[in-house]
């Protein structure tokens, strides 16, 4: 899974989110390192949809714009989680390997 | 204020206009989403420096956000290119008219078995049995085993197990190698080897045997229209036709004349005749039902070069020595491939054209039913 992705799906897996507001939520998450724009997020988003992971949740307009909101679907949650474990999984191995505090949480 | 909606519309006309790159689909879901986050996101980077340097910064961000959104219109377009490359499987393009379709799965189960019935024919084995039979001293098993002969001794015999074993695109595949086997063997010696029409007629036999497996619904749906009794009847005909063609002699005992090599020892007359009239007459037969005639059309495709080979016969017949008759007509290159082709080109643009139309007509009467402005996608 690619970071953008997966930061995505982290910050859909708190609440649906809209498109804006997923570009900041990441830049918060990855502490100003993945600054996600438009052309970028709205490919992923299409990935993602098609793939299942993600959907639209509803609309509402706001200063004359549309801004739709999407959700994290179950499967969408199910690989996020099944990705958080490999993560967790080679941190730990090159934790110990470096001697680091860390282990398996 | 003023000043920031003027910049406002002005980049959102920019925006608008480089989301012109997006698919139609993705660009009437989202392209107002996306304006609106590419405005805010521009306004937050309203920077308090001075002056130029927050123009500067603007301008660094402006131009990434355009970039950003070039490359997110082909990466859209990219994955929906690579979807639909992914979902073509090759192999299982079909011919979509039903009635061509039937005929095609009849050539996909005749063509391989007549391939049979040329490469046993081709190595003399008929003529064999029957020499073996009838105590003729004549016929025995072709000695030498040439290069060229290499695709048909093994392709023939090869297509034929996988037909069988309902292997049909392997088949399929099969004949083409053993179509594109023989023309590469035959450019080895000589290029004239190609005025043969025995090699003619073996080549365009097993490349119209590698598009009726391929296109077609294949040899189960073949052998239903043709049933087995009708397949047997084929091949045994061939058989015998192949054996008279080349040792008609054996049986009739009509004058001996000189060897050629597929043509091989050229029947007499009677043969000859007796064998035309079959084949006129199962044409003939042939021509009664609309899938029977485009099995006609289809298997036209390889004989006439076998045409060529018969002629040269009947100048032997009537004349002692091919050629003697100026009535003749040599066979070369061009006469032997080209009438062919141009069968099976317009075979191939008739039934596209014949989509087309259909195609066409499905529109024509999915819009009249589903009322003005609403496009039927076909």
């Amino acid at each position: 899974m690619q970071e953008p992705t997966f930061l995505i799906l982290t910050a859909l897996a708190a609440g649906a989110q809209h498109g804006y507001g997923i570009m900041n939520d990441v830049a918060r998450i990855s502490d100003g390192r993945v600054r996600l724009r438009a052309g970028t997020l709205y490919a992923a988003l299409d990935r993602l949809k098609a793939d299942g992971l993600v959907t639209g949740d509803k609309e509402e307009i706001v200063d004359g714009r549309l801004r739709r909101y999407y959700r994290i679907t179950d499967e969408g949650t199910a690989e996020l989680a099944a990705e958080v474990g490999r993560l967790r999984a080679n941190a730990a191995v090159a934790a110990s390997r470096l001697g680091l505090a860390g282990g398996t949480a | 204020m003023s000043v920031a909606a003027t910049r406002d519309s002005r980049m959102e006309k920019w925006y608008r206009w480089l989301l012109a790159l997006y698919p139609r689909d993705h660009r009437r879901e989202h392209a107002e989403e996306m304006v609106g986050v590419l405005l805010a996101a521009d306004g937050d980077a309203r920077v308090r420096a001075p002056k130029p340097v927050a123009w500067a910064l603007r301008f660094g961000q402006h131009t990434a956000d355009s970039a950003d959104l070039v490359g997110g219109a082909l990466r859209i377009r990219g994955r929906i290119a690579l979807n639909r490359l992914r979902r073509m499987h090759w192999l299982s393009w079909t011919v979509r008219d039903e009635r061509w379709s039937d005929a095609l799965a009849v050539v996909s189960v005749v063509a391989p078995l007549l391939l049979l019935v040329a490469a046993l024919t081709e190595f003399r084995i008929p003529q064999a049995v029957a020499s073996s039979i009838t105590g003729h001293p004549h016929w025995g098993l072709t000695a030498t085993l040439g290069l060229a002969d290499l695709p048909m001794a093994a392709g023939a015999p090869g297509v034929t197990l996988l037909v069988f074993l309902r292997l049909r695109r392997l088949a399929g595949l099969g004949a083409l190698a053993t179509a594109t086997g023989q023309v590469a063997a035959g450019a080895v010696p000589a290029l004239a080897g190609y005025a043969d029409p025995a090699v003619a007629f073996t080549v365009l036999l097993s490349g119209t045997a590698a598009v009726a497996l391929l296109l077609s619904p294949g040899p189960d749906r073949g052998l239903a229209l043709l049933t087995r009794s009708g397949t047997a009847l084929v091949g045994a005909a061939a058989l015998i036709l192949g054996g008279f063609s080349v040792g008609g002699d054996v049986w009739f005992g009509a004058r001996p004349t000189r060897f050629d090599d597929f043509g091989g020892k050229v029947a007499g007359l009677p043969a000859d005749l007796l064998i035309a009239v079959v084949l006129v007459g199962a044409a003939a037969a042939c021509l009664r039902a609309s899938v029977s005639r485009r099995v006609l059309v289809l298997l036209a495709i390889p004989v006439i070069p076998y045409a060529f080979l018969w002629q040269e016969k009947l100048a032997v017949d009537l004349f002692g020595e091919p050629g003697a008759g100026s009535a003749i007509i040599p066979s070369s290159i061009p006469l032997l491939y080209l009438p062919p082709l141009l069968l099976a080109s317009l075979v191939l643009f008739g039934t596209w054209l014949a989509r087309r139309r259909a195609g066409e007509r499905d529109r024509q009467v999915g819009s009249a039913t589903s009322g003005p402005g609403s496009p039927v996608r076909a």
